[in-house]
């Protein structure tokens, strides 16, 4: 019998057994262990506890207990600088490197505002807000080849970034999002889909709340009139000629911010989205109304 | 899974003709119960909370307007997850120092494509905790080993010594011994790729 006819044939023989299926297949070898603990030569004796001590017993020393000895935990003094360091806000960064690099390759669209809900969807930048993460960092690198008109959006920002920015004819604003905000923010998509009314967005901790109502960091909660001036005040100490907004085609995008109490732009607190019929339900309940107001 | 629907079926035998003890358990002979057609009678007399009837309904308590496709809803798209990466459209310029693949790199007779997020599959493999620094070229088509002769050359003009390749066919992939990302990267920016 030729290699052929060996092949025809087992095809045949295959085509004619039943199809693969989870009724017929075999577990992986090895992959179901046996719980019984054997006796004697069937893994008797000590039953891979070793000899003596901590493994038979199970009485494992706390973490970092050297037997009497002093712990190296201990051995040198307390570093208060890390203290509370697990409470800690931490802001991941992205670069204006990255920024523009998302502009050019057309993941962010420079024709509408920027937020942190645009920058993580276009897939490039994550953050996770139940690990003490509270938005964007927007950090200085590639801040000399940054050269998009921007309305953006970020949670922390140094004064040259800032100038970068008002640089080109854009607009830049520090906000703040409380963790349940930026949950949402995160994945818009499933927070619809619960069919939850859209939250009101938290006021910063205290210690916060001098960097989001300074002009100087263009915070959310500044006066406009003031942080136009630092606009200018920036321009000369960095010399460079600001553009005039009022004079832009965009000036109605640059000009749009969001609410103190709105998480999402164009979407007010309150508001049921509902996906799959596209439609908005908007609460008309005084009581309700006076709550998402306030 | 014979022994489980066997066993599910014995359940379901002390439950024949009696559908209204079943509440929620709709594992009866394939028979799909809503609340409506298992609604306990009214004659009962509730000494227990299991044996009160479901709840039907939740009125809703506060008044909502139902606005269908609103103004608003561009705002709702724009928050929307992207169904695809974006393919590059072409611009005059690219500040962030991203270069587009040329079209002339087609005609020669290797080939690297750009991964999906539109960048060169070059990268920097580092193993025995940074002892050992391979640059990988992955994703290669066509003529592997002139690619591979052009790449030796070019590295070792450039940086003067003796520059250890190693080639699999199979895997579509070069790697050279060594950090030579950024030079790689130019060369195949020069082709093209």
């Amino acid at each position: 019998m030729g290699s052929r006819q060996i092949t025809e044939k087992s095809l045949a023989m295959l085509r004619s057994l039943p199809r693969l299926s989870l009724g017929n297949i075999r577990d992986n070898p090895g992959s179901r262990k046996n719980i019984k603990r054997g006796r004697g030569q069937h893994g008797g004796d000590k039953h891979g506890a070793g000899n003596k001590g901590s493994g038979q017993r199970q009485n494992y020393m706390r973490l970092g207990y050297e037997t009497g000895n002093n712990p190296f935990y201990l051995r040198m003094p307390h570093e208060h600088y890390y203290k509370g360091h697990h409470h800690r806000r931490q802001y991941p960064p992205i670069s204006l490197l990255e920024i523009q690099k998302l502009i050019d390759t057309n993941r962010l669209d420079i024709t509408k505002p920027i937020d942190i809900a645009s920058i993580v969807r276009s897939g490039l930048y994550n953050f996770f807000p139940d690990q003490k993460h509270f938005g964007i960092h927007l950090t200085d690198e590639g801040m000399d080849i940054f050269s998009a008109k921007v309305n953006i959006e970020v949670q922390w920002a140094s004064e040259q970034v800032i100038a970068a920015i008002e640089k080109n004819g854009g607009v830049i604003t520090t906000a703040y999002y409380d963790p349940h905000s930026l949950i949402l923010l995160k994945n818009p998509k499933s927070f619809f889909q619960t069919g939850q009314a859209i939250p009101r967005r938290m006021i910063p901790p205290p210690d916060v709340i001098e960097y989001y109502t300074s002009a100087e960091m263009r915070g959310y909660l500044a006066d406009p009139e003031k942080i136009s001036e630092e606009r200018l005040r920036l321009s000369q100490k960095y010399g460079y000629q600001l553009p005039i907004l009022e004079s832009d085609k965009n000036y109605n995008m640059l000009c749009e911010r969001k609410d103190p109490r709105q998480i999402f732009y164009g979407l007010e607190p309150g508001w049921v989205i509902n996906l799959r019929d596209k439609c908005i339900l908007k609460p008309k309940d005084e009581e309700l109304l006076q709550f998402y107001a306030s | 899974m014979a022994t489980v629907w066997r066993s599910q079926c014995a359940f379901a035998r002390f439950f024949v003709g009696k559908t209204g003890r079943i509440l929620n358990n709709a594992a009866d002979l394939g028979i799909k119960l809503t609340p409506e057609s298992i609604s306990v009678s009214t004659t009962r007399s509730y000494s227990n909370y299991s044996h009160s009837p479901l709840v039907k309904k939740i009125k809703e308590q506060y008044d909502f307007e139902i606005e269908k496709n609103p103004p608003e809803w561009a705002y709702v798209e724009r928050l929307l997850p992207l169904e695809i990466i974006p393919p590059v459209q072409p611009k005059e310029t690219y500040p962030s120092g991203w270069i587009p693949p040329k079209e002339e790199a087609k005609d020669l007779p290797y080939f690297m494509p750009r991964t999906k997020n539109h960048e060169l599959p070059i990268y920097l493999v580092i193993t025995h905790k940074g002892q050992r620094k391979v640059s990988m070229l992955r994703k290669i088509e066509g003529d592997i080993w002139l690619m591979n002769d052009l790449i030796k050359e070019h590295l070792q003009k450039n940086f003067n010594r003796y520059i250890e390749t190693r080639v699999h066919e199979l895997g579509r992939f070069i790697e050279v011994k060594g950090d030579f990302v950024n030079s790689l990267r130019e060369w195949a920016y020069s082709k093209g790729f």
